[in-house]
């Protein structure tokens, strides 16, 4: 008796760990949250206005929004799936990265900075200048460095942590949209989204070791992420409506999975066995079997979803 | 030993020292770009603001940019002069680029001097983009424009907002077409390593991936006119763009006043 009790609990602890998908309507002034056994949405926060950035505490106890239209970081409670709180992040905050102490790095898009925030306090940390219309964010796993894309100066910006000195400046192609690391912190990715490329560039000399065009001059990339294993990459086509598979060593393209419309955001869960995408034009979430490269469900959410993050 | 091999060895241990610092400081490349026309006009107020662009860019990878009413011993030159006047210039400046921001004659496009960019639209595209409006949308009357104040799409409302409060001014087509004269010009600097005005010339010409913020990478004809998405405008209100959806393909920039050069097929 005592057993099946004990199962019982466990499957009912089981069933509210079921890794949920939380992603930002950037029309809608809300955000969707994605229960992933059934694919459906199980609720929807209104956040303020024009939400893009998303992204996850390092404990997993509080999710981050950026609120473009409102100069702030709303913080929603993953378990309550409330609001808790709002501050504010310095004008414009697009997008950020949570770094593994906790930090914020935000890209401010008009003021050609990235500012660091301490989310528990409010408290800004640290101003770093970087190019015009900064975008995409990325923290090497292990915390000692950072980039920041310039849209506008077509560069990526390399930042060391915690001295927060700007130690390369990488001139890529045109509007340079989002950057991820490597699992090892070696190597980043960066998707250009005017000139329609992939870059792989080498964080220790800041030098560029690999290009890739996506052929599809529609394809205008946005979020690129390595996968669990880090033999391949997943780049979100944008108008291409495509998601692109990469081989990491080489960058050939593997695989070209089709989803809905103008392809933003990008979430893999833990297991590295589902891929999350946001089709801002379609209004929907994709979600891909990534062994068999293809879509298995789709869920509607919110209008002109952005940004993308799973808590487990 | 000569006075001159004294020197030269002096300035051999000089050259030696300095390339031993470029780790730490390197010199900094010098770009003068030329302007031409009325300092009093919008196409110069947008030329400041690419000015201003491109040096955020520079104080990056260590290029310093002028924008300077000289003409001579400069990497480019920015125009905004008239027709006949924008030709001489450029005959009297060969292998210099001279990048016209102010003119649309169509003739001045077929003449094809082969250091004359044409920033702005030509009549011809212009005219193009209208009629690919009307056949998609004949009750709705349009012009056609390189540029609109409201347009919002493709970071457009960034530098929208940036030039007017650098400015008070709302951007026009001769401000547009000078901030991107400006900075394509220092878009190739960066990517080329070079200031040289003929091998900036040859790279605008042949390499040219520009950001116009317009939502395509801009890159010049051959008969020197810029490719360009072009928008729709009436009363003052924006419409839309072209190439018009359901008329061209919306990549196809060529579908917009093609012209040959005098003379070819």
């Amino acid at each position: 008796m005592k057993s099946i009790f004990a199962l019982l609990l466990l499957a009912a602890s089981e069933a509210h760990a079921a890794p949920r998908v939380f992603v930002t309507n950037e029309e809608g002034n809300d955000v969707s949250v994605i229960d992933t056994e059934q694919n459906k949405v199980i609720a929807t926060i209104p956040v303020g206005k024009r939400p893009r950035g998303i992204g996850v505490a390092p404990d997993g106890k509080e999710i981050y929004v950026a609120i473009s239209g409102d100069n702030a970081i709303a913080v929603i409670d993953p378990g309550t799936l409330k609001l808790v709180r709002t501050f504010n992040s310095g004008e414009d905050p697009e997008t950020f990265a949570v770094h593994p102490n906790g930090n914020l790095y935000i890209s401010n898009e008009e003021n050609a900075k990235a500012s660091v925030f301490n989310p528990k306090t409010g408290e800004l940390v640290a101003e770093i200048k970087v190019g015009l219309e900064p975008e995409g964010v990325a923290i090497s796993p292990d915390g000692s460095h950072a980039i920041v894309t310039s849209e506008s100066t077509n560069m990526l910006h390399l930042i060391a942590i915690p001295a927060h000195k700007t130690v390369a400046n990488i001139l890529v192609g045109a509007r340079p949209r989002a950057a991820s690391f490597s699992r090892d912190g070696k190597t980043a990715y960066a998707t250009s989204e005017i000139s329609g490329e992939v870059k792989k560039v080498d964080v220790a000399t800041g030098k560029i070791i690999g290009r890739v065009p996506l052929a599809d001059d529609k394809a205008k990339p946005k979020d690129i992420l390595p996968s669990r294993d880090g033999k391949r990459l997943f780049v979100a086509g944008g108008r291409a409506n495509r998601v692109f598979v990469l081989d990491e060593a080489s960058l050939a393209i593997q695989h070209e999975i089709p989803v809905g419309n103008r392809v933003w955001g990008l979430a893999l869960n833990a297991a590295g066995t589902r891929l999350y995408t946001t089709d801002g034009a379609s209004a929907q979430v994709s979600v891909i079997d990534t062994v068999a490269n293809k879509v298995v469900a789709t869920v509607p959410v919110g209008k002109m979803p952005w940004g993308i993050a799973i808590v487990e | 030993m000569t006075p001159t091999h004294f020197v030269c060895r002096w300035l051999k241990l000089l050259v030696t020292l300095a390339t031993l610092g470029t780790a730490t400081v390197q010199a900094e490349l010098l770009v003068p770009i030329g302007y031409a026309g009325d300092p009093a006009a919008s196409g110069w107020l947008g030329a400041q603001q690419g000015h201003r662009e491109a040096q955020i860019q520079g104080d990056f990878l260590g290029q310093r940019y002028t924008l300077t009413p000289r003409l001579s011993e400069v990497s480019a030159i920015v125009a905004a002069v008239p027709p006949a006047a924008l030709q001489a210039l450029a005959r009297a400046h060969p292998g210099v680029a001279v990048l016209n921001i102010t003119v649309t004659d169509d003739a001045i496009r077929t003449a094809c001097q082969p250091n004359l960019l044409h920033v702005i639209p030509s009549q011809k595209m212009l005219a193009d983009a209208r009629a690919q409006w009307q056949k998609a949308h004949p009750d709705s009357p349009a012009e056609a424009k390189a540029w609109h104040p409201a347009f919002e799409k493709y970071a457009a409302s960034q530098l929208n907002k940036r030039y007017t409060e650098a400015t008070g001014k709302p951007m026009d087509d001769a401000a547009w077409a000078g901030w991107a004269a400006v900075k394509m010009v220092s878009d190739l600097v960066a990517r080329e390593q070079t200031a040289d005005p003929a091998a900036l010339l040859e790279a605008l010409r042949h390499k040219l991936a520009f950001d116009g913020q317009k939502g395509s990478d801009l890159s010049f004809r051959d008969n020197g006119q810029l490719r360009q998405p072009l928008l729709l405008v009436d009363k003052g209100k924006l419409l839309g763009e072209a190439p018009v959806r359901g008329v061209a393909a919306v990549e196809d920039l060529d579908s917009l006043g093609l012209v040959p050069c005098a003379g070819q097929p």
